[in-house]
């Protein structure tokens, strides 16, 4: 059985920063509870030499933790994303994870997963089970 | 020729082939705004009470039941329908003494704000087309937001006096926490100013103006300046990564802006999303002083009366939510608290919200099946041009809730 | 992505045979770029069995080849947001359409080189584009200005 070297990688921290992103907002308009919703939202990007330097490979799903909240999401690599953070496109993900004092930019630990990506549903569920 | 209502530079050169009674191709509008055109049968909302399908006339009774019954009600969102349907929303806050706030309030209603106040000059598209040199983008991704906003209005097109090309007559100024597309684009007679704090690179400005050298920049900075002066008519397009960097504290921006302003032409203007945010703005303006999160029945504006913080405080028993998803985007510890309160969601398209929604009805998409007015984000208003006309749009559900108050 | 000649000349026999009728194998790999000529020209890539591996991977190497227009354009859709700063920043667009593309708004002549089509840029056109024909310019105006890189030439 082959190792997986990602059980081994360790947490790593990194700014988040959020904004509009066109591919994204072009899946809004074809719905938000359609699978290309999912895939262009639950997505998390990191510059290639970024992720390749902390061990992620684009399209592995990681776990995207700020506080107390996490959301499991894709990455992917773009030559836009901060050097040595992540970017994301705003959509119901960032919302759960920001608040207004980090509205655009939040810190948050991305760690190597086995689950699926997170889907909105589920994030609802979470938070109105919590009210 | 039809408007694009998908984002507040409001194109109106679209046009559309049409097919059967249905839209088939779309020319000249960007990936966003063709989706609108494209997908007008995508994810449309149905009208629903608890989650369950119901017809119209019975989603619509309920509302008017709800809306009667409310002690302290909040109307919410506003920014992507028209201007008379915000005059109707508007009408409606009034008469139930009720709270009303748009998304400009974690938006940009400051910038627009200072601009109706006259603290900060501001100009026109066309004005900018024909005139301008220096472009700013701060704290913007406009190839993402305003994706033809670059090449429609500020440093591709020919106009008035720039006839020779962006090469030669426009300057290019991106600042940004990180190299956008858009930053890609500053290459010759351009520069990015990568900016890890925004009021560092503010101060810098106003030390160069009074002559001292910059902290931060110190060759970029003076040399902006220096075009500036030789451009005379310039630009500065604000975006949330600058209104989120300065934390809501806008006096040296206004006071660079003053600055700059004694040397040569320099006019702000905010670069946002939402189609016909600014005329939200606008009209609650006129009639309150305010631009946002005001409440009728206080008669005043207060961060107490944001959206979310009705919903953070429970100061709200019923909220209206007219073409917004709050559940998308505003933080969802607030939002979330719809689920509790009685909430009305009117909406072309299914939404997070809707889902939680006590009643949801169904609305037409402003631009593509109902007609009316929208404010652009430099003040030029619009007559959109639709497609199909829909009996029932934003218009026509909120005079059936005006009914019954 | 464009396509180097160097690319291409490393993966020909590098004998300099002339059987193309050029001098040189690089001499050939740049033609082949520009289309001026074909990859089965050189014959002993296709009838000497040493060079069948190298010959399977110029093929799939020059696949894109196929897809290019006349002037080496490609458009990769997928990218492109419709932002239009090509087809505003065209000089050809600029000196024949003014009052349209080269003002900022959708073409208004019948014939442009590009347009947006359903949100993506599209080409109607090519051949009036400076780099199309005899005397062509080998202008990147379009690419340039496209900061997704939604717009390559083959020959970089």
């Amino acid at each position: 059985m082959p190792l997986e070297f990602s059980k081994f990688l360790k947490k790593i921290g990194v700014q988040v920063v959020v904004g509009r992103w066109s591919f994204q907002v072009e899946a809004m308009d074809r719905g938000k509870f359609s699978d290309e919703f999912i895939e262009r939202s639950a997505v998390i990007y990191l510059t290639e030499e970024f992720g390749k330097a902390n061990g992620f490979k684009e399209g592995d799903v990681v776990r995207v933790s700020s506080g107390n909240k996490s959301v499991n999401l894709k990455i992917m690599f773009t030559d836009v994303a901060p050097e040595n953070g992540a970017f994301m496109p705003n959509s119901i993900y960032t919302s759960y994870l920001s608040d207004f004092s980090n509205f655009k930019r939040f810190n948050a630990t991305l760690e190597p997963t086995d689950d699926d990506v997170t889907k909105p549903e589920e994030i609802m569920q979470k938070v109105l089970s919590k009210i | 020729m039809h408007v694009c209502t998908g984002c507040s530079c409001l194109c109106d050169d679209i046009d559309l082939k049409i097919e059967n009674g249905r839209i088939s191709r779309a020319y000249n509008a960007c990936r966003r705004g063709a989706g609108i055109f494209l997908n007008i049968s995508s994810s449309r909302a149905k009208p629903t009470i608890d989650g369950q399908q119901v017809d119209l006339e019975r989603a619509l009774q309920k509302a008017q039941e709800i809306i009667q019954d409310s002690e302290n009600l909040a109307i919410y969102g506003l920014d992507t329908t028209t201007l008379e349907a915000q005059r109707l929303a508007i009408e409606l806050a009034e008469k139930k003494e009720a709270f009303i706030d748009d998304n400009s309030t974690f938006c940009l209603g400051d910038f627009v704000e200072m601009i109706l106040k006259k603290e900060i000059p501001s100009t026109t598209l066309e004005e900018v087309k024909n005139n301008a040199y220096v472009l700013f983008y701060w704290g913007t991704d406009p190839y993402h937001s305003l994706s033809r906003h670059l090449s429609k209005f500020t440093y591709y097109p020919r106009g008035g006096k720039r006839q020779r090309g962006y090469e030669e007559d426009r300057f290019l100024v991106v600042i940004d926490i990180r190299k956008t597309h858009t930053a890609k684009l500053a290459k010759k007679n351009a520069r990015f100013l990568k900016a890890e704090n925004d009021a560092d690179i503010i101060r810098g400005f106003i030390d160069a103006l009074e002559g001292r050298s910059p902290k931060i920049f110190q060759k970029e900075i003076p040399r902006i300046l220096k075009e500036m002066e030789k451009g005379g008519f310039n630009v500065i397009f604000g975006g949330l990564g600058l209104k989120y960097g300065l934390g809501g504290d806008y006096a040296l921006l206004k006071e660079m802006i003053e600055r700059m302003n004694e040397r040569s032409e320099v006019y702000f203007m905010p670069a946002g999303c939402h189609p016909n945010m600014r005329g939200f703005n606008e009209l609650l303006f006129e009639k309150t002083g305010h631009v946002n999160r005001y409440s009728f029945r206080e008669k005043r504006s207060s961060d107490d009366f944001a959206f979310h913080r009705l919903l953070k405080n429970d100061s709200a028993d019923t909220a209206l939510i007219i073409g917004s998803d709050p559940l998308n985007s505003l933080p969802l510890e607030y939002a979330g608290k719809l689920s509790e309160i009685n909430t009305i969601v009117i909406d072309p398209r299914e939404t997070f919200t809707g889902r939680v929604a006590k009643v949801t009805i169904p609305s037409a998409l402003s631009g593509v099946e109902s007609g009316g007015t929208m404010i652009g984000a430099d003040g030029s208003r619009v007559e959109l041009n639709p497609v199909f006309e829909a009996e029932i749009n934003d218009e026509y559900i909120l005079k059936k809730l005006l009914e019954v108050v | 992505m464009p396509i180097t000649p160097m690319e291409v000349y490393k993966l020909l026999p590098k004998t300099n045979c002339k059987k193309c009728g050029e001098q040189t194998c690089m001499a050939f790999a740049f033609k082949v770029i520009n289309r001026e000529k074909q990859i089965e020209e050189c014959s002993p890539l296709f009838e000497e069995k040493k060079y069948a591996n190298q010959k399977e991977k110029l093929l799939g190497l020059l696949e894109p080849l196929k897809e290019a227009t006349e002037t080496g354009l490609i458009v990769d859709e997928e990218r492109c947001t419709g932002c239009a700063n090509c087809i505003v920043v065209c000089p050809v667009h600029a000196s024949e359409d003014p009052y349209g593309s080269g003002s900022g708004y959708g073409p208004k002549i019948e014939d442009p080189i590009y347009r947006l089509e359903d949100g993506v840029l599209k080409i109607i056109n090519v051949k009036k584009c400076r780099r199309y024909g005899k005397n062509r310019i080998l202008c990147v105006a379009c690419r340039e200005n496209c900061p997704s890189d939604a717009i390559s030439f083959l020959e970089g």
